[in-house]
């Protein structure tokens, strides 16, 4: 077993409460890759006997969304946009300066084609569920600065 | 400051610009929030609900424009377990305003889903949001715990035998999740790839129940229109065909970008651009205008006059879809501009259909490569007729959406392309 009774207790509540158990599959896995940051082989199948779903089908759903992992990754991901409305307002020299501030073993920066909703602060980086907008010079410096305290 | 002052309008949707934290319970209710909720329950029938929707001219604010009270009336009466789906999934390039009305006016979409429940007879709704929106999540979740315990919401709503029950689902990053269909796989725990139509959800949709899916900013529009009356509704934008205030998302090269809510054909783009945006950065001359994210074809700077409602941006050449403008000034790229919008659609593409597969990856290939100074004479043709073989030939509007930013840039700014070709090189500065 990998997961702990807090999850699973967690999990089981969660097929509780939709008419079907395997609507709980994508939250469960949500909650399944807090544990070690990365879904595990074990993981999914642990997490699919509880939803009570064969074991390829938690595998093929872990597999297709950006916000699961089936591999381990770095500590943090600093995931920046890099769509339209980010590029036009100067994605790309973030990407690059924040590579150089701050790529490491731990940190990893992420260009990404997606967009997050934040076109209106452009451009922008998603660390963890944190949102980080406007980043002009200013707001890069305390950004690379709080990463490299934690 | 000159802003939004234009337009002498009431706001509806988000009366207070500016604002980040969100509306609670008493909030809401002391400017009239979940009175419609109360009228519908004490002095209305479903069909009456439905009627109202119908007779506002409401349409569907998520994209398709789709009559928000017809789509409704297609559930069928028969007893049994029937749904709300909200299509909270907000993940189209250039747009924020269900993020800005879940995260501030989280009671405004909660009465419009208790209004649709109600209408269709459902007794539990689905908010699937997208997993990244996670403060609109928490502050939704917050405020249905303050609705259910105040007896708005939740079992017995405002003392009557009416129930309602709300969860948040949320998703994990994927725009597929988006269309209807895969919204509805996504939900029951399946990849989420679009279903083949027919069956429609109105007959088969969530469980294999009749069900609506709803964007947040259609619900949120349902509230006032119960509460005040169609007839009121009527009085903003265009009857018959574009009534209603809309949020228009601007972005790109503006001074001012952020969420406007305007009535429908209140006002030019080149007026949102100049007098909201506050013009373009720079004073630079706007190239081209994006009204519908990435999605839609490319206006040219000769349609600025066009107006900003559903039938005037058609008739321009393009959507107004979403009502997300990303402005590009003359300093842009198109060939640039066109490769980062193929790029989301290559990444985004669930992979169910071929054609869209493997046309989005070549179609960025194809672009990358005239891009970065590599182009043939025959590319333009072999977009075209990729594209071709693309849009139309899948299951959802993904892949037409996935051909808008070729066709509309090499019809549109074919001379671009050809330098790119000639030269060897991109022509522009990077950005």
């Amino acid at each position: 077993m990998t997961l702990s009774d807090e999850t699973r207790t967690a999990i089981e509540r969660l097929v509780a409460r939709f008419p079907e158990r395997r609507s709980a599959l994508l939250p469960a896995l949500k909650l399944a890759q807090r544990e070690a940051g990365y879904l595990p082989p074990e993981t999914i199948a642990e997490t699919a006997n509880l939803v009570g779903v064969p074991h390829a089908a938690a595998l093929e759903v872990a597999m297709f969304y950006t916000m699961l992992h089936t591999r381990p990754g770095p500590a943090t991901r600093v995931v920046v946009c890099a769509q339209l409305p980010c590029a036009l307002m100067g994605a790309e020299a973030l990407i690059r300066e924040l590579r150089g501030a701050l790529e490491s073993e731990s940190i990893e920066v992420e260009r990404t084609s997606e967009c997050f909703g934040a076109c209106h602060r452009a451009p922008m980086a998603r660390v963890g569920d944190m949102y980080y907008e406007n980043l002009d010079a200013q707001g890069r410096q305390v950004l690379i600065a709080e990463l490299r305290a934690a | 400051m000159t802003l939004a002052t234009n337009v002498d309008f009431e706001r509806v949707l988000l009366p207070h610009p500016g604002r980040s934290e969100p509306l609670n319970l008493k909030e809401y209710r002391a400017e009239g929030g979940y009175a419609g909720w109360q009228k519908a329950l004490t002095s209305m029938t479903a069909d009456q609900v439905i009627e109202e929707v119908k007779a506002s001219g409401l349409r569907g604010r998520g994209g398709a424009g789709f009559p928000t009270g017809t789509k409704w009336s297609f559930i069928p009466k028969a007893p049994g377990a029937k749904y709300v789906a909200v299509n909270a999934d907000e993940s189209e390039p250039g747009t924020f305003k269900d993020r800005e009305l879940m995260e501030v006016e989280p009671h405004r979409v909660l009465e419009g889903i208790a209004l649709c429940c109600y209408a269709i007879g459902a007794e539990t709704a689905f908010i699937y949001i997208r997993g990244e929106y996670v403060c609109a999540a928490d502050r939704l979740e917050a405020a249905i715990a303050e609705a259910e315990a105040a007896g708005v919401l939740g079992q017995g709503c405002h003392g009557t035998s009416v129930n309602v029950t709300i969860i948040v689902f949320r998703g994990a990053g994927a725009y597929i999740c988006g269309e209807e269909t895969a919204l509805l796989e996504s939900l029951e725990g399946k990849r989420p790839m679009p279903r083949s139509r027919p069956p429609f959800p109105a007959v088969e949709g969530l469980y294999r129940r009749p069900t609506v899916i709803n964007n947040v900013e259609t619900l949120a529009n349902v509230p006032s229109i119960i509460a005040r009356g169609s007839d009121w509704y009527n009085t903003i934008g265009i009857p018959p065909r574009n009534t209603g205030p809309k949020i228009f998302c601007l972005s790109g090269r503006v001074n001012r970008p952020g969420n406007y809510e305007l009535p429908l054909g209140a006002a030019t783009i080149r007026q949102l651009i100049d007098d909201y945006g506050q013009g373009v950065i720079g004073g630079r001359a706007v190239k081209g205008v994006l009204t519908a994210g990435v999605s839609a074809p490319i206006l040219t700077a000769d349609k600025l006059d066009t107006k900003l409602d559903y039938d005037s941006v058609q008739a321009a050449g393009s959507m107004l879809g979403s009502a997300s403008l990303i402005v590009l000034d003359e300093g842009t790229c198109m060939v640039r501009a066109a490769a980062l919008m193929e790029e989301f659609f290559r990444h985004e593409s669930c992979g169910k259909c071929t054609p869209c597969r493997e046309g989005t990856s070549w179609l960025f290939e194809i672009l990358t490569r005239i891009e970065t100074g590599r182009g043939m004479e025959s590319d333009l043709d072999l977009l075209l007729s990729l594209s071709g073989e693309v849009a139309g030939k899948v299951l959802c509007a993904l892949g037409d959406f996935a051909t808008s930013p070729v066709v509309a840039t090499v019809k549109q700014y074919r001379e671009e392309y050809e330098q790119h070709i000639k030269e060897g090189r991109c022509p522009f500065d990077p950005w």
